[in-house]
């Protein structure tokens, strides 16, 4: 069973606030879906992991050459809210 | 506060932008300035369906900074996400590598003040992308991605360096390597060369390592070395006091001098590291990892080397001069028309060189060109002028960007080598100073230097001096 300062750092983690009922659920809950991995964890891989599916000779490289992508008013657009042409944001800490 | 008892412990962290055209997975320019949010596509935005595909370049860049770095490189490595939350990485995780880097195993020699040079090692490189960029206003934060997605390699430092100095000279090692191969241009302000510091303090001679603290983006050489410092003097405070170290990550404010809690350290697998499941293993064919090799770039110490050997010059005065790829270009070009490699390179290290630091000039904006200098070298070296003329010449030729030739014509600087008109000069000299004389002539040769100089005064410095030193003795001697 995941310990609830677990689930609490988690939480912290995923910028979440969650209710005394909440911890008791997600800590149920997760340590039901970890199970579920340790269960995966059974099936042989190796440390490539899924990588492996690709063939070895499927490498392919992209010449260093500039293509501009015409519609980028359409990608800032999908944003709720434009500024200066940037994405606004409430405020947030630094990170990086 | 008794510093000696204890020593730091300091490992570094560089990212180097790659000098592309275009971005690490995405034909978007990698380029700084443009309109906020212009360079971008659905790839570097992450919109759904879209995929990543290697740019070509950005490896052979990358192997480049390996052999440079005298790494290992590695025919295949793993690509991986890092996941974290932040708006500026637009999918939610970072294409990097983890596990598997391509690259390990490598050192760089840097020189100490000392005199001594250290060996550093490099634990690893590896690839990944950039993250946008985020600016904090007063009214929230504002997203551009046109930094998402720019290729970068990260240069891990094992954690060898013991005080400031070394990391300082261990950053400037490998900012000039990478500048000289091409691989990055270096520019600390745009952040194309960034650096995080790993710092810890310990006794002297313990072998466990304290709790290390990290200081992250410092963007000159000169707050690297004054934030290290400020952090080994806190640490040691701090430890000396009873307190206890906390892991965490603080940032350098150039204002106050001092370094200041950011957050406290994510541990390493709360980013979630898995194999990318988008790209294929990163696979380099010795063939072409063997052709990069051959289309090496010449790197500062073989340049250093060359030098020595060609212009028979010092193993200080080489490594002064291979210190930007910009100042040994320039001295190349100086030896080159003015064939003489030592007084070469005493005019740019001592003459150009410090005149270049006092105007806060680099030597790419040099009021002097090559050439220019050259000439001056040449004059100089076929006894137009004498050496201390052409200190004053060169002083007008760095104000006013003009050739020795028009100012040694404007100031009539010309050297005086007929043996007449100095011979007048020194006969003044004698009468004027007619107990020196004396002195002389009773045996006091020592005055042979006074009559000399006094001889060159009269000339305003214009004597070709080895003819005056000869004609003063003839003279005095009769």
């Amino acid at each position: 069973m995941l310990s609830r300062e677990e689930v609490l750092k988690i939480a912290k983690l995923a910028r979440l606030t969650l209710t005394e009922e909440e911890i008791g659920f997600y800590q149920r809950q997760l340590t039901r879906v970890l199970d579920h991995i340790q269960d995966l964890n059974q099936v042989p891989t190796s440390k490539e992991g899924f990588v492996q599916h690709v063939p070895s000779d499927a490498q392919c490289f992209r010449e260093d050459r500039v293509e501009p992508f015409l519609n980028h008013d359409g990608l800032i657009n999908n944003a709720p809210v434009v500024e200066n042409n940037c994405f606004l944001l409430p405020t947030l800490v630094e990170h990086s | 506060m008794s510093l000696e008892k204890y020593e730091a412990v300091i490992g570094l962290e560089v990212h180097a932008q790659l000098m592309t055209a275009s971005k690490m997975f995405c034909c978007c320019p990698n380029r700084y300035g443009s309109l906020p949010n212009t360079n971008i596509c659905p790839v570097c935005t992450g919109q759904p369906g879209s995929l990543p595909v290697i740019n070509k370049k950005a490896m052979e860049l990358g192997v480049r900074a390996a052999i440079a770095l005298s790494c290992e490189v590695h025919p295949e490595s793993i690509f991986a996400r890092k996941n974290y939350f932040y708006p500026d990485l637009p999918k939610g995780y970072q294409i990097s590598q983890y596990e598997r880097p391509y690259s390990t195993h490598g050192h760089i020699v840097v020189q100490l003040k000392t005199g001594e040079e250290k060996r550093i090692g490099i634990t690893r490189i590896h690839f990944e992308e950039d993250a946008g960029k985020s600016n904090h206003e007063s009214y929230g934060t504002l997203v551009n991605l046109n930094r998402a997605g720019v290729p970068l390699i990260e240069i891990v430092s094992e954690p060898d360096m013991r005080n400031a100095h070394e990391a300082g000279q261990y950053l400037r090692a490998l900012h000039s390597i990478l500048r000289y191969a091409d691989i990055c241009d270096g520019n600390m302000e745009e952040g194309n060369f960034r650096c995080d510091a790993n710092i810890s303090v310990r006794l002297r001679g313990a072998d466990k390592f304290g709790t290390r603290v990290e200081l992250k983006n410092i963007n000159s050489f000169k707050f690297v070395e004054k934030a290290i410092e400020y952090e080994i003097q806190r640490q040691v405070f701090a430890v000396e006091s009873g307190e206890k170290i906390i892991q965490q990550t603080r940032s350098w404010n150039s204002a106050k001098n001092i370094t200041e809690v950011m957050r406290e350290k994510e541990e390493a697998h709360d980013y979630r590291y898995f194999p990318e499941p988008d790209l294929p293993k990163l696979v380099f064919s010795l063939a072409w990892l063997d052709q990069i090799k051959k289309e090496m770039p010449e790197l500062p110490q073989e340049t250093s080397i060359r030098f020595k050997k060609s212009f028979e010059l010092s193993d200080y005065d080489a490594s002064v001069l291979t210190g930007s790829k910009e100042l040994a270009n320039y001295f190349e070009s100086v030896v080159s028309h003015s064939k003489n490699g030592k007084a070469s390179a005493n005019w740019v290290m001592n003459e150009l060189l410090g005149r270049l630091n006092a105007a806060n000039k680099e030597v790419e904006s040099s009021p002097v060109t090559a050439i220019q200098l050259a000439d001056l070298i040449c004059k100089i070296d076929s006894g137009e002028i004498s050496g201390k003329i052409a200190k004053t010449v060169f002083e007008e030729m760095f104000a006013t960007s003009k050739d020795a030739s028009s100012i040694i014509k404007e100031k009539g600087f010309i050297q005086i080598s007929d043996p007449i008109a100095l011979e007048s000069a020194i006969c003044k000299v004698i009468e004027n100073n007619p107990s020196q004389f004396a002195e002389y002539k009773a045996g006091k040769v020592k005055l042979l230097g006074f009559f000399v100089g006094q001889a060159m005064k009269e000339t305003q410095g214009q004597a070709n001096p080895a003819l005056l030193n000869e004609l003063v003795k003839k003279i005095l001697d009769r």
